[in-house]
């Protein structure tokens, strides 16, 4: 036992399979991709591919945020209903009150800001088990965002709102493309990207270098594998905790502006558990480990690429819509099962 | 300790009293003799979870599948009376999809030890999802009479779900108190290394435990739409928190090995009081929801506060007796 | 006695082993070395040693709980491998733990007849288990616990009591107590052997562990002394004589490890003023100078670690101020504490040292990013350079930097957890039981490197169970028990064996 303890954890392992261990989304996706591709009509075009990207780019901001929080050991089950309160909130502040985009934006993210401040003060101050703490408060933000939004949605917001997201910041270099290309090309639909996008993407760069390569992203992995450890070795361990809790409850409220734009509606109905849920999805998928320590950007991002992609799939092939919530929950079940494998086992 | 935890029953006992005593002097309609049974009507649905959710909570578990469970078994009985199948075999099959949900969050759980909150949000959400697939999202009504008098209907003046509800609550008080499994699901929540001392498997145990409370909720689904006499497919949501609620007030505590199914009714009772005296007040189901998660996690907190000083008081040493100076 | 023991242990013989019970790779490490032991009907035998003599271990074999690597236990002259703890307890062998191994939430004969219920038409029948609880109880002659009473609303004397009778129910003949009486009070302690006179007579066979000698004479017939994995000697009743005790327990002479260069200086670094570790413990008062090391000697829960966690602030004390270099400290957190410069060497490595899941050098730069990276980004090679110099320098042999450190050897590791330290900078180290499980030569490596950290004018606090590890390296030893100092040995030639020991187990106290 000691020996194949050693032969796995070691050097001796081949680069494929320590590749597999460590980023399993990746061949995950790019097996789904092939084979999608192949036998799915409409799938390998590039609008439809652009199509995936878009809706996989609000999630990925989202996901950002929980898995620095999966990091720590903790979850968050709130998330779905943060993102309502925030959009609702958002939307009466540019539609019913008239205030700025500029204003509006920061201030939601205060507000999201001050959702994670909660949250985290509950778990690590009144020690409730984040599960719980999170299952309590979700349904208190439920409620809150329900009482602004009076169960209303806010349709037509202002155009300064949507330019945040929806403008074409590529389209300057559209000068010179052809116009058939422009319609139909790949270029054409790459310079028509949405800045949505390009935010979920900048957002993902700076959480890789935040998770990656800060004193921050190494002493979370520390407080997630062992928080004694963290402590003892001078983390200061509540303050990272707490931390964590604002700035994923930020980076869900910044989601909640992306989607609130994307979908031109503001309601407290936005989100909801299914969402936190389809978050949960792509980290696990991504490989994050539930019991804190382990997380990766790059795994994360194809985690969510995955759960688009078959959400894309499931439309295309019109079986009925609501096969995707079971399907997510099966492909969840099997990354859970894969990576109970692959600790023990391999 | 064990005064502390007479203490607890009796602010427990208090609360019940309390809530009663307000919603008598304070809405007009609270305790007519009507609204008291559709009262513990609704009550009975949550108490039914709670039988479940107790026994997950005391093993240190969770259970958040409740909602999807109640849901997709309700679901699931329409579906095949809507199919004409006979009453009774539609409930059965109803019943045993429920407890085989559970075995599939258990094993996860027991024998793969992903956490159970992990495990049961997944499968919850499994559940959830088929059941919008049942119907296209849309639910079924229409029930044959004799299933919907399963719910409606009443016998000596006291509606069936309350008796169906005091079977369960019998019942596990039953398992808990009275049968050798019962002892060892306390035992577990308590020490798990002395079970496993004495040889006991304790995967089984927890495979047990969550398959009790996937029949529980199973029935719950069940008795819900006969209640209602529609099977929705986001009908069993609110009982999720409403189940884990009632056996937090009740007094099962997250650390596990403490808690009792009685009490777990008790709390299941002041639940649904608060809603229904919060319904005929006219307040919103918005703020019932923000009032239902605020108790949940002072609750929480409370319990979690008083164990972390009682651990606290603690002595480490013992004193050295002759005095032990320089 | 003519008549033949009960229980004969052969050549028990254990290598070092990790967590799982598996043995160490390679390990030369003896925990036990031939170890034989034997057992007579209806007498106490006591086994005694310091700390890491190898008593649990070898109470462990017995007890199902490991394998033996070598060695053989006979049980009425048939030889049996109990697997696990329940095969023992069937063969007749009960294994009383120091720390609780009863449920506290059920009921006395809950848990007495856990995992065998009495069960009546597929009901459990209570009031049968509790007759027969209290007729065990009864016969025990104990009368003031009754069955339907929780665990947990017990003393500690009367739940061990409880494991007695959930032993005995299982008709053991052969009960191991692994030190009853360390957290009990005179009067609880009476009662105790009271019961264990009353099995003797019964005809049980009682393995008792103990270190206070004030006991030996009360309850034992003979006494067994393992010091380093081997068995020393067996003593009858009548022998039992302090001295001789203590010379079988030291015994071992101080080897070359010890070559200590460094000069103790004489400004305090650290100051404790009347520190309590609980309220109702003597108030604690020490110093440790500049390039001075300070050995804590003591049992194991005399109180050292708490001290050291108290000081470094991660456990509660009460009352009692700390100067650090002349200033008070007012408030003490760890993350304060090793920004100020005193680090401490955790005695659990796995759970409170290390992380295990991560790799040599993130390891080793684990206490020390906020200095080497104090802008936040973590970009350049400075970790790996940190990582490097540490593992050339503390000799750590591991494949590559990013090999896990939950692969690596205790020796390495720990050597790892002393790089994490220092890379610190330090002017306290406050080192717990820094050699626990290693082998020799990393041991001696690593005190040259204490030896080194002393020169260069740190103070150094060591605790240690390791007698002559203590007196080697140490310049001043304090002595705790209960929660107090009771000894503060500056001569070096009152650092004897025999000298701490008689601090340690009270006998001039």
């Amino acid at each position: 036992m000691q020996n194949t303890l050693e032969k796995s954890k070691g050097t001796s392992q081949s680069l494929w399979v320590r590749f597999l261990k460590n980023h399993g989304s990746i061949l995950f996706f790019a097996v789904l991709f092939l084979l999608s591709s192949l036998f799915v009509p409409n799938f390998f075009t590039p609008r439809n591919v652009m199509t995936v990207i878009k809706q996989a780019a609000v999630p990925l901001v989202a996901c950002m945020g929980l898995m620095l929080i999966l990091t720590t050991g903790g979850i968050d089950l709130s998330l779905g209903y943060t993102l309502g309160l925030c959009s609702v909130l958002l939307g009466m502040m540019t539609k019913r009150y008239g205030i700025a985009a500029w204003q509006a934006i920061p201030l939601t993210l205060l507000i999201g800001a001050a959702v994670g401040l909660v949250n985290g003060s509950i778990v690590q101050f009144l020690h409730v088990p984040a599960f719980i703490a999170t299952l309590g408060s979700g349904y208190v933000l439920y409620g809150i965002a329900q009482i602004f939004g009076k169960g209303d949605a806010f349709y037509q917001l202002p155009e300064d709102l949507l330019a945040f997201g929806t403008s074409r910041p590529l389209m300057i270099f559209a000068g010179g493309v052809p116009e058939e290309a422009m319609k139909n090309g790949l270029i054409g639909q790459i310079l028509k990207l949405p800045s949505y996008v390009f935010i979920a993407l900048i957002v993902a760069a700076i959480m890789y270098v935040v998770r990656h390569k800060t004193t921050y992203g190494r002493n979370l992995s520390v407080f997630g594998f062992n928080a004694k450890t963290a402590r003892l070795s001078g983390v200061r361990t509540a303050r990272l905790n707490v931390a964590t809790y604002v700035i994923s409850s930020t980076l869900v409220a910044l989601a909640s502006v992306l989607l609130t734009i994307r979908v031109n509606c503001a309601q407290s109905n936005l989100g909801g558990s299914n969402y936190t849920f389809e978050i949960v999805t792509a980290a696990v998928v991504g490989g994050t480990s539930l019991a804190g320590g382990v997380s990766s950007v790059v795994n994360c991002l194809f985690g969510v690429l995955v759960t688009k992609t078959l959400e894309n799939i499931v439309n295309l092939m019109a079986v009925n819509i609501y096969l995707y919530q079971p399907l997510m929950g099966v492909v969840i079940l099997i990354a859970i099962v894969l990576d109970a494998w692959k600790n023990r086992k391999l | 300790m064990r005064l502390s935890k007479r203490q607890s029953s009796i602010v427990t006992a208090a609360a019940v009293i309390a809530v009663f005593l307000i919603g008598g002097a304070f809405v007009p309609n609270f305790l007519k003799p009507a609204n008291f049974l559709n009262v513990i009507r609704q009550c009975s649905i949550i108490a039914i979870c709670a039988v479940g959710v107790t026994q997950v909570i005391v093993i240190q578990g969770i259970d958040l599948s409740v909602g999807g469970n109640v849901t997709f078994c309700g679901m699931l009985a329409g579906l095949l009376l809507g199919r004409g199948v006979p009453v009774p075999a539609a409930i059965l099959c109803a019943l045993v999809c429920g407890v085989v949900i559970g075995l599939i969050s258990g094993s996860l759980y027991a024998y793969l030890e992903v956490p159970a909150f992990v495990a049961t949000l997944v499968v919850g959400q499994i559940t959830q999802g088929l059941a919008y697939l049942f119907n296209n999202g849309r639910s079924f009504g229409g029930f044959p009479k004799s299933y919907v008098f399963l719910g409606n209907g009443s016998f000596l003046g006291i509606p069936i779900s309350d008796y169906i509800m005091i079977v369960f609550v019998a019942a596990g008080i039953f398992v808990t108190t009275m049968l050798p499994i019962g002892t060892r699901i306390y035992g577990l929540g308590g020490n798990e290394q002395v079970l496993k001392n004495v040889g006991i498997d304790t995967a089984k145990i927890k495979l047990f435990v969550f398959a009790a409370s996937g029949f529980c909720a199973a029935s719950a689904g069940v008795l819900l739409a006969a209640q209602l006499d529609t099977a929705h497919p986001t009908q069993g949501e609110p009982y999720q928190l409403d189940a884990i609620a009632a056996c937090i007030i009740g007094g099962v505590s997250m650390s596990g090995g403490e808690g009792k199914v009685i009490m777990s009714m008790v709390g299941a009772l002041i639940i649904g009081s608060i809603r229904n005296i919060l319904n005929l007040l006219a307040v919103h189901s918005f703020y019932q929801n923000i009032l239902v998660g605020v108790i949940i996690i002072a609750v929480v907190a409370v319990s979690m506060f008083s164990r972390l000083r009682s651990e606290s008081k603690t002595a480490q040493f013992t004193v050295v007796e002759n005095g032990g100076g320089r | 006695m003519a008549e033949k023991p009960i229980l004969e242990m052969r050549g028990i013989t254990k290598y070092i082993f990790d967590s799982y019970g598996v043995a160490i790779r390679n390990s030369t490490v003896r925990i036990l070395d031939k170890v034989d032991f034997d057992l007579n009907r209806g007498e106490v035998h006591i086994l005694v040693g310091e700390n890491g003599a190898g008593k649990s271990t070898l109470m462990k074999v017995l007890g199902g709980l490991i394998p033996p690597d070598e060695g053989e236990v006979l049980l009425d002259g048939k030889v049996i491998r109990p697997k696990n703890a329940k095969e023992a307890l069937e063969a007749g062998i009960g294994f009383i733990h120091q720390e609780l191994n009863l449920c506290g939430n059920l009921s006395v004969s809950d848990n007495i007849f856990m995992g065998r219920e009495i069960v009546r038409r597929g009901v459990k029948d209570k009031s049968a288990m509790r007759a027969k609880s209290a007729q065990l109880l009864d016969e025990m002659g104990v009368t003031n616990i009754p069955p339907e009473t929780l665990v947990k609303d017990l003393s500690t004397a009367q739940q061990q009591i409880v494991e007695i009778a959930k032993v005995l129910s299982y008709d053991c003949r052969i009960i191991i107590m692994d030190e009853p009486t360390s957290s009990l009070t005179q009067r609880e302690i009476d009662i105790l052997f009271a019961l264990i006179d009353k099995l003797r007579a019964q005809g049980v066979s009682i393995i008792y562990i103990s270190h206070r000698l004030e006991e030996f004479e009360r309850v034992g017939d003979r006494l067994s002394v393992l010091r380093d994995g081997q068995s020393i000697g067996t003593l009858e009743r009548r022998d039992f004589d302090v001295d001789t005790i203590v010379a079988m327990m030291v015994g071992r002479t101080l080897g070359a490890m010890y070559e200590n260069r460094h000069v103790p200086g004489h400004e305090p670094v650290l100051e404790v003023r009347n520190l309590r570790l609980e309220e109702k413990t003597a108030p604690i008062s020490m110093h440790i100078n500049a390039g001075e090391i300070v050995g804590m000697g003591g049992l194991v829960g005399a109180g050292r670690t708490e001290l050291a966690k108290s000081v470094f602030g991660y456990r509660k004390c009460f009352g009692g101020e700390v100067f650090y270099q002349g200033r008070q400290l007012k408030t003490l957190n760890p993350a304060d504490l090793i920004r100020h410069g005193i680090v401490y060497l955790t005695e659990d490595r796995k759970s409170e040292g290390l992380v295990l899941d991560m790799d040599v050098a993130q390891n080793i730069s684990l206490a020390s990013l906020f200095r080497m990276f104090p802008r936040f980004f973590m970009f350049g090679g400075k970790e790996r350079e940190l990582a490097e110099k540490t593992v050339s320098q503390l000799n750590v042999v591991c494949n590559s930097l990013s090999q896990l450190v939950r692969t690596l050897s205790g020796g390495n590791q720990q050597k790892i957890i002393l790089g994490k330290c220092l890379a610190t900078n330090p002017r306290l180290l406050i080192l717990d039981e820094p050699t626990r499980g290693i082998d020799v030569g990393a041991k001696a490596e690593i005190y040259r490197m204490i030896d080194q950290i002393a020169e260069s004018g740190v103070a150094v606090m060591m605790i240690s169970s390791d007698m002559p590890e203590l007196i080697g390296m140490s310049d001043r030893i304090y002595v705790m028990r209960g929660g107090a100092i009771v000894a503060e040995i500056q001569d070096k030639a009152d650092m004897t064996q025999e000298n701490i020991l008689a601090y340690t187990i009270g006998k001039n106290a």
